[in-house]
């Protein structure tokens, strides 16, 4: 997942109105793109899902999130893996690479404001290889049963992880001389706090340390015991047996005071403009060109193909990704999650997961409730719509703020802070209304660039409000759901209520238009959305259904390009509705809805299953291979389905 | 021979195929054992005691010096009684995407001297691809990985790699019938659209595309039979078993 400024921003890439010293949008997504080729090809991890999201507030600092997930037998020779266990006397072992200078101070660089002056070796540079050799090594040694607590060395480096491991057995003790390093020259201090994601610190039993060390050396993976777990309540740490520091693991682990801050929220905000606004088309309301706003959106960097960029990610190394990034018989439509399936790692026949992702920062401009509702609707409806189950379904939640803290520096701080617990608000709401843990997640709060501008001026760039919500839940092979149209003749329905409001929709984002709707985002129903998607998973499992899009950026136009890409076949369309209405149908962003198609004969069938649910019988699937749309038997689109590919097909780079 | 052929999967050092590999030989009925890179020189009489050598896909020591290139050494040099050996016995060896490199590098295909006479060089349009590629297979070729695929003259299997492009002088490939695999539209530039080649045994097999990727239609894009029916990748490894029990 990216947020990213456009990659095709002619202000930004070739006409340097950039802030001197920030490299250009295209510069870091292709950057940006190869770490994530790199680093997940090499690991053999398939790449099965993600986003591009791209807004100019993200010039200053892109944010890029990448996660994994992992399988995990339950037992192993009996014993639960999810325990950690450490005694008194067990050895602490560092594995992975030596230490470096590099990934110094990188947990606070990425929570500090960048200017020209931020370091370049905060971040660790990864070596994909090392860290391959590590978790094979791992595997290896955590089913012969040789550790029994691991933990990482990233944020924070042994810091973090001795430091949190140390709690399990009330004290450690190590000597940071006897870790490896990269070259001579590295003082205590900074061998405690340089992460990298390769390094792993183990607790070892100490009849098992020979063992231990013996594998690793036969897998290629450097491991050094470099002290012992004990009970003294104290984090000792000595280098060449001198000792350098020692604290108090209370003191260490809760003696930071809460922070007391002011807050307030008072409604909607403008961008704090940095850079002069783009000019808008305006739209004519009295005789608008739908095909003109169609091929403008579907060629929006938000919106066209990433295909290019993702076939570049191994998806399916391990053999089980059953849903990949694209699908149907063109191998091009986007699917809306990934889906792996368990059976080839070992799980029973028919288990399967499906993963996605939302996420809406140009809400938080109008209200970040809405914004948290928006993302957490959008990661289940991904999940959903391709066969996820919403009783085993549970959420992870990224925060990335602007500095919300009030100083010389930042201006309406407290508003900022406000934002953020609004956005609380919205997440806690949703998540008890659809009865969703939150597993995991994580938060980033100074997400600012300051410095000067091209012409020498004082300028701040901060990002939106962003909340990356990830949702992962239980799928059955049998019943999971692709987005592409299958059959020409087959119904086309749009299920969910279409609420008005088309603030922070692609449409309006690309054209002005003067109306109502543009100034405020359609609402969301939980309860009538919790609804849906249960209804919904009793007719996937039915197999009555034969494809199904979810409904987000674009709105339903493009929901119906991409499932048209996907199947290769066109759409038509018949509507019976008001102007404003129709307008709104189309393009609007609002949650809780899916695009469906289901076999003619199924039609009574299908219904039944949604007796309370707003439910329109959109049209057809078409051999016609062109999108057709009527309203009050009135043509008002008629698109070829290839300017409809030729559009969405602009590159991003 | 025995029923159950013995395999030797090859794992360690950035191997990350070995798993799905090592499922798809047991699906075609073989015994597997996924063996660590150091564990195998440790002890390099042991590979004798396999019918059937498998490397698997993956990026080995992060392709550094080029794809497969490390590993081509370390096994070129650390096996060399043993692999002259094992290749003089025909025992079957597959090569799959890196591991073709691999066989490739130390000279073992497309003729088994120890000596590299053909490349795999970077795609033509210079980046990794993954993606469900179309391939006919050569009725003719004298593969025995690809015998009972008699019926079979396209068939989809996914690609996942950046340095695929066949580069060769050798035209008496395609006199010999060593190339049982093309691509049926070109797709990363390979000569004569070449996706596999085999030795002039047909016993020693490198391809780029992954058939280990396809043992299940559940896996299979678009794939409109129950999840749990076999995928067309299957019949690579029951083509070797199959020979291997039949010779």
């Amino acid at each position: 997942m990216f947020c990213l400024a456009d990659p095709r921003d002619e202000e930004l890439n070739e006409n340097k109105k950039l802030p001197p010293g920030l490299l250009t949008p295209r510069r870091i997504l292709t950057g940006v793109h190869q770490g994530v080729e790199d680093g997940g090809n090499k690991s053999g991890i398939p790449t099965v899902n993600g986003a591009f999201y791209f807004d100019i507030d993200f010039a200053g600092k892109p944010l890029v999130f990448v996660g994994t997930i992992g399988v995990l037998p339950q037992k192993i020779n009996n014993n639960p893996t999810s325990l950690k266990t450490i005694n008194i006397g067990d050895r602490v072992i560092m594995a992975g690479g030596a230490i470096g200078r590099d990934g110094i101070h990188g947990a606070t660089f990425s929570s500090m404001e960048l200017n020209e002056n931020s370091p370049t070796s905060a971040v660790q540079i990864g070596d994909p290889i090392t860290q391959k050799r590590l978790s094979d090594f791992l595997l290896e040694a955590r089913d012969l049963g040789l550790y029994t607590c691991i933990t990482d060395n990233g944020a924070g480096g042994l810091s973090s992880s001795v430091g949190e491991m140390a709690l399990i057995s009330n004290g450690a003790e190590i000597d940071l001389s006897l870790c490896p390093i990269k070259y001579p020259g590295l003082v205590p201090y900074e061998l405690m706090i340089s992460e990298s994601q390769e390094r792993m610190t183990f607790a070892v039993n100490p009849t098992k340390v020979k063992e231990f060390l013996n594998l690793a050396v036969k897998r290629g993976v450097q491991a050094t015991d470099i002290g012992e777990f004990n009970d003294s309540g104290n984090l000792s740490i000595k280098y060449n047996k001198e000792l350098v520091a020692l604290i108090d693991l209370d003191f260490l682990h809760n003696s930071l005071p809460p922070m007391q801050l002011n807050s307030y929220w008072d409604g909607p905000s403008e961008r704090e403009e940095w850079i002069s606004k783009k000019q808008k088309v305006e739209l004519d309301l009295t005789n608008i060109n739908h095909e003109k706003i169609l091929t403008t959106i579907l060629s929006s960097p938000n919106i066209s193909s990433k295909e290019s960029l993702v076939r570049r990610y191994d998806h399916e190394v391990q053999s089980a990704t059953h849903i990949k990034p694209f699908v149907g018989t063109t191998q091009q439509g986007p699917s809306d999650s990934g889906v792996i399936w368990l059976y080839p790692h070992g799980g029973s026949k028919d288990s399967a997961i499906s993963i996605g992702c939302g996420l809406n920062p140009r809400l938080s401009l109008y209200d970040p409730y809405l914004m948290a509702q928006a993302s957490v609707d959008e990661a289940i409806r991904n999940v959903v719509v391709t066969g996820g189950d919403l009783e085993y379904l549970c959420l992870l939640d990224n925060f990335c703020w602007p500095d919300p803290l009030e100083d010389s520096k930042t201006e309406r701080g407290d508003y900022k802070l406000g934002q953020l617990v609004r956005a609380c608000q919205g997440l806690s709401d949703i998540c008890s209304d659809y009865s969703t843990p939150l597993v995991s997640g994580k938060d980033s709060m100074k997400n600012d660039y300051s410095g000067k501008s091209y012409d020498n001026q004082n300028i701040k760039i901060s990002i939106l409000p962003t909340l990356l919500v990830t949702a992962m839940s239980k799928c059955n092979i049998n019943h999971t759901v692709t987005s592409d149209f299958k059959n020409a003749g087959d119904y086309i329905y749009l299920i969910g209520k279409n609420s008005l409001g088309l603030f922070g929709s692609e449409l309006v984002e690309n054209f002005e238009l003067n109306s109502q709707e543009a100034s405020f985002p359609p609402a969301i129903n939980t309860s009538l959305n919790y609804q849906l998607y249960k209804q919904y998973h009793q007719a996937v499992k039915s197999n009555l259904i034969k494809s199904a899009h979810d409904i987000s950026d674009g709105g339903l136009s493009v929901a119906l390009c991409e499932s048209m890409i996907g199947g290769d076949l066109g759409a038509n369309i018949n509507l019976l509705m008001d102007k404003n209405t129709f307008i709104n149908l189309l393009y609007s962003e609002a949650t809780g809805r899916f695009l469906i198609s289901v076999d003619q004969n199924d039609k009574e069938k299908f219904e039944k299953y949604f007796p309370q649910t707003e439910i329109i019988l959109l049209g057809k699937v078409s051999t016609s291979k062109s999108l057709q749309i009527k309203n009050n038997s009135k043509i008002e689109m008629n698109i070829s389905l290839q300017d409809i590919k030729n559009s969405w097909s602009k590159e991003l780079v | 021979m025995r029923n159950k052929p013995n395999v030797l999967i090859l794992s360690g050092d950035g191997i990350n195929c070995e798993q799905e590999t090592s499922n798809a030989f047991q699906h075609a009925n073989a015994s597997t054992k996924i063996i660590h890179i150091n564990d195998l020189l440790d002890n390099p009489k042991g590979l004798l005691n396999f019918d059937i050598l498998a490397l698997p896909g993956g990026f080995s020591f992060g392709d550094d010096l080029g794809s497969g290139k490390i590993l081509s050494f370390k096994l070129k040099f650390g096996l060399e009684q043993e692999l002259a050996k094992f290749v003089d016995m025909k025992r079957p060896i597959i090569g799959i995407c890196n591991g073709f490199q691999v066989l490739v590098k130390m000279g073992l295909l497309p003729f088994p001297t120890l000596r590299q006479s053909i490349s795999l060089i970077n795609n033509s349009g210079q980046h990794f691809i993954n993606k469900w590629a179309k391939l006919i297979i050569n009725q003719k070729s004298v593969c025995k990985w690809t015998i009972n695929l008699r019926e079979d003259n396209i068939i989809k299997l996914p690609i996942r790699h950046g340095e695929g492009r066949l580069i060769t002088s050798q035209q008496n490939l395609i006199t010999n019938d060593q190339i049982p695999l093309t691509y049926e539209h070109d797709i990363n530039g390979s000569m004569f659209n070449i996706a596999g080649i085999c030795d002039p045994s047909g016993t020693i097999f490198g391809l780029m595309p992954h058939p280990e990727a396809a043992i299940f239609q559940g896996v299979t894009p678009n794939g409109l039979l129950p999840p749990h029916t076999p995928g067309i990748g299957v019949k690579f490894f029951e083509s070797i078993v199959y020979y291997l029990n039949n010779i």
